[in-house]
């Protein structure tokens, strides 16, 4: 019946390694063994491989030999099913038919019988059950196993609703963490890309309401002496109302703020309704609960962010983190901004002071020459009232010896009212009538004339012009500076046209490209302004004037070079130095101001370039200005 | 004939000079501008030898020196050469802000009066005052 060629299967399940290695030394010699460590695996095994027989072990792991064995039977009815058990209890044998099998074999497995036994049960051996019993017990057993797994299933089930509900739980968490680390980077960004105060502040508030779906976010600020805290910020039209009535709350005061603020803690109320320091605003009465954060700079507060939700207890422990977090670095990008204002308004100082330096180094010096530059006005003055009043005098005593006719004439009467006005405004007509009467008319001559009065408002003019133009030059150097980019010849043809220079008198030669320079133009066309007056005034002498004014790239290529030549006096060797001395002047009958050769300097030397000057005494001199070139 | 009153102005500042001379001119004064302390001493010893010597020498203190440079004790300098050449000489210091210390060193190198610039009216009453001692 068994050919020789195709050996029989027999399956073994049994979950002890020992009984598996003895049972394959007992039968591998004769027949094609299979095996499997558990019920489950032995049933898809039998599945697949179809055995002429299957012995399994009735004390398995999970599904018993019992259960087993009757699956088995059920998927394979053909297949002798043999159990093997070391159970030698009474109606062992009973209840093992009853699960199904078809014969037992005793453990431990005796390797004389063993092969013996198989072969019999291959060959058709069958044992049969008598007693029903056995089989309705069997079944029960089996029932009451089912429900036990059916209960542990469905608890199974159950831990596995709640652990996919942790999970459900902890993954929200986890989003919600990452979509607040979000928000918080987002409006860290706007934080640290903001200086700007009051903008940065209305950004962080709205972006806070958009972020964490807020009521609404207000940002107070404390006051300068550290009393109040005011609104600086606010979303929505509540925020906007509140800002317009100038909103401010007490550090201190029975208030979500006034606590914060106070104390360096962040106050909490879950429920506004059940909070002592909440008091209800009418601007939002949808607040059901209400965070106010300290903005702190290290210990010092310096104000406090305001946070406000429809929802209760709508401020989970993540929430705080996070929005204290970003309460710490509005801190300090407030601090940043507050201290840029107080940079910028420490230079404006500066700048101011400066200012007073430029004239203090030169006080003496300045004090004196100012001084002088007034001088001249008040003599000038007073000559002039005088001269005009002896001219309106001599007319009016002209106009006494006319005919009585003549006297009622438009310019007799006018003359008259003059006269009579200089006695009003205080002038001794007695006296200078009787100056005038007792001079002859060369004398006359020599003192009142149209020319002395012309002169004397020139005197005026001069001085007043001398004091304002060493007013830019003193302040010249510390102005505020606005740098463009300019180009050199446009600014030289414009400078020499506002000094109504002739073309005959003025070359300009602009050599090559790219001649620009950063720089004020305004200070920088005062420096060129300066150089050619004082070349206007060493040609002063000279009939055929020339100023050639050369522009070109330094052989270096970093510079624009301007050379300031002239064809006047040129200045002395021991001179040279001097002349970049403040208020020292080659002062002669020219009245320099003096300040403007070391306040040109200055400008040049702050835009990093630099004045030399050469000059050959008798023909002429060059001033070269070096500026950094622009490109 | 009553000979004018010669002054001896020395400022190197020309609007100052100027309006000093008119000033004085008016008044009735010969006046002589210098605009250094080399120039004035030179017309002032060009004074004498011509025997037309000045009466009052008016001086600004801070100006181009003998040497030419300049210096702000200048005027004392030629304060000092003019008196060594007539110790009589009335001579007024100018300068162009008050100064106590200077006013005092001033005296003390034998200046008869020391004024602030500005006030030619009183310049004017002092040269009279001077002279009528």
């Amino acid at each position: 019946m068994l050919s020789n060629l195709v050996r029989p299967k027999i399956l073994y399940i049994d979950d002890a390694p020992a009984a598996r290695m003895l049972v394959r030394r007992l039968l591998a010699r004769q027949y094609d063994l299979e095996e499997a460590e558990d019920g489950l695996k032995g049933i898809e095994l039998a599945r697949q491989v179809q055995p002429d027989l299957i012995l399994v072990d009735l004390h398995l792991p999970q599904l018993n030999g019992y259960e087993v064995a009757t699956r088995l039977k059920s998927l394979l009815p053909s297949t002798p099913v043999v159990a093997l058990t070391a159970d030698v209890s009474e109606h062992v044998r009973e209840r093992v038919l009853a699960s199904g099998c078809d014969g037992y074999l005793a453990k431990p497995i005796d390797p004389d019988t063993f092969v013996e036994q198989v072969q019999s049960y291959l060959g058709g051996a069958r044992q049969v059950l008598q007693d029903d019993s056995f089989r309705r017990e069997y079944q029960q057993k089996l029932v009451a196993r089912l429900e036990e797994k059916v209960r542990e299933l469905t608890q199974a089930l159950e831990q596995n609703a709640e652990l996919n509900a942790q999970n459900l739980l902890l993954l929200r968490n986890a989003e919600r963490r990452a979509k607040l680390l979000e928000a918080g980077a987002r409006v860290s960004r706007s934080i640290t890309s903001i200086l700007n105060l009051d903008e940065l502040l209305n950004a962080i508030v709205d972006t806070l309401v958009g972020e964490f779906d807020l009521y609404y976010a207000g940002v107070f600020l404390l006051d300068e002496r550290g009393e109040m805290a005011v609104l600086r910020a606010g979303s929505g039209e509540a925020g906007q109302k509140m800002l317009q009535k100038g909103h401010q709350l007490r550090v201190g005061s029975q208030s979500m703020i006034g606590m914060a603020t106070a104390s360096g803690r962040p106050q909490i109320a879950a429920d506004v309704a059940q909070s002592p320091t909440h008091a209800p605003n009418p601007l939002l009465p949808q607040t059901r609960s209400e965070v106010a954060l300290p903005l702190k700079i290290g210990e010092r507060v310096i104000g406090a962010l305001d946070v406000q939700s429809t929802r209760v207890a709508d401020f989970s422990e993540d929430d705080l983190i996070a929005l204290q977090i970003m309460a710490d670095q509005l801190a300090i990008a407030i601090n940043n901004a507050q201290l840029l204002i107080r940079l910028e308004a420490a230079h404006e100082e500066l700048v101011r002071t400066k200012t007073y330096e430029a004239i203090a180094t030169a006080t003496g010096e300045a004090i004196h020459w100012v001084g002088n530059k007034a001088a001249p006005v008040p003599g000038s003055v007073a000559r002039i009232r005088e001269d005009v009043a002896r001219y309106l005098i001599a007319a009016g005593l002209l106009v006494e010896q006319l005919p009585p006719e003549l006297r009622e004439h438009k310019y007799a009467r006018l003359l008259a009212q003059a006269i009579y006005d200089l006695t009003a405004q205080g002038f001794n007509v007695h006296e200078l009538r009787a100056e005038l009467e007792a001079q002859s008319l060369n004398r006359l001559e020599r003192t009142l004339s149209v020319e002395s009065i012309l002169e004397d408002l020139e005197i005026i003019r001069g001085s007043a012009q001398a004091i304002l133009n060493i007013k830019e030059d003193l302040i010249g150097p510390a102005r505020k500076r606005q740098i463009t980019m300019v180009d050199i010849p446009d600014l030289l043809r414009e400078t020499v046209a506002s000094m109504g220079l002739h073309d005959d008198i003025v070359t300009l030669l602009a050599v090559g490209e790219r001649l620009t320079v950063k720089a004020d133009r305004v200070q920088l066309g005062r420096v060129f302004i300066n150089l050619i007056k004082n070349a206007m005034e060493a040609m002063y002498k000279v009939q055929d004037k020339k100023l050639l004014l050369w522009v070109r790239r330094s052989e270096d290529d970093h510079f624009v070079v301007v050379d300031v030549t002239d064809n006047g006096e040129g200045i002395p060797p021991d001179q040279l130095e001097k002349i970049w001395m403040a208020f020292y002047t080659t002062k002669g009958d020219r009245g320099g101001t003096g300040l403007g050769l070391p306040a040109c300097a200055q400008i040049v030397g702050e835009l990093g370039g630099k004045i030399t000057v050469e000059s050959d005494w008798g023909l002429g001199t060059t001033f070269s200005v070096y500026l950094p070139a622009g490109e | 004939m009553e000979r004018d009153i010669r002054v001896l102005l020395v400022d190197d500042e020309p609007l100052v000079r100027r309006s000093m001379e008119k000033s004085m001119l008016r008044a009735g004064f010969e006046v002589e501008t210098a605009s250094d302390a080399q120039s004035g001493l030179a017309l002032f010893k060009q004074a004498i030898d011509t025997a037309t010597p000045f009466d009052v020498a008016v001086l600004d203190l801070n100006m181009p020196d003998l040497e030419g440079r300049d210096n702000p004790d200048a005027g004392l300098l030629l304060l000092d050469a003019l008196l060594k050449i007539d110790a009589d000489l009335p001579i007024i210091v100018l300068t162009a802000f008050d100064e106590v210390t200077r006013a005092k060193e001033a005296v003390v190198h034998g200046a008869r009066a020391y004024l602030v610039k500005g006030r030619e009216a009183q310049l004017l009453e002092l040269i009279q005052d001077i002279l009528e001692e």
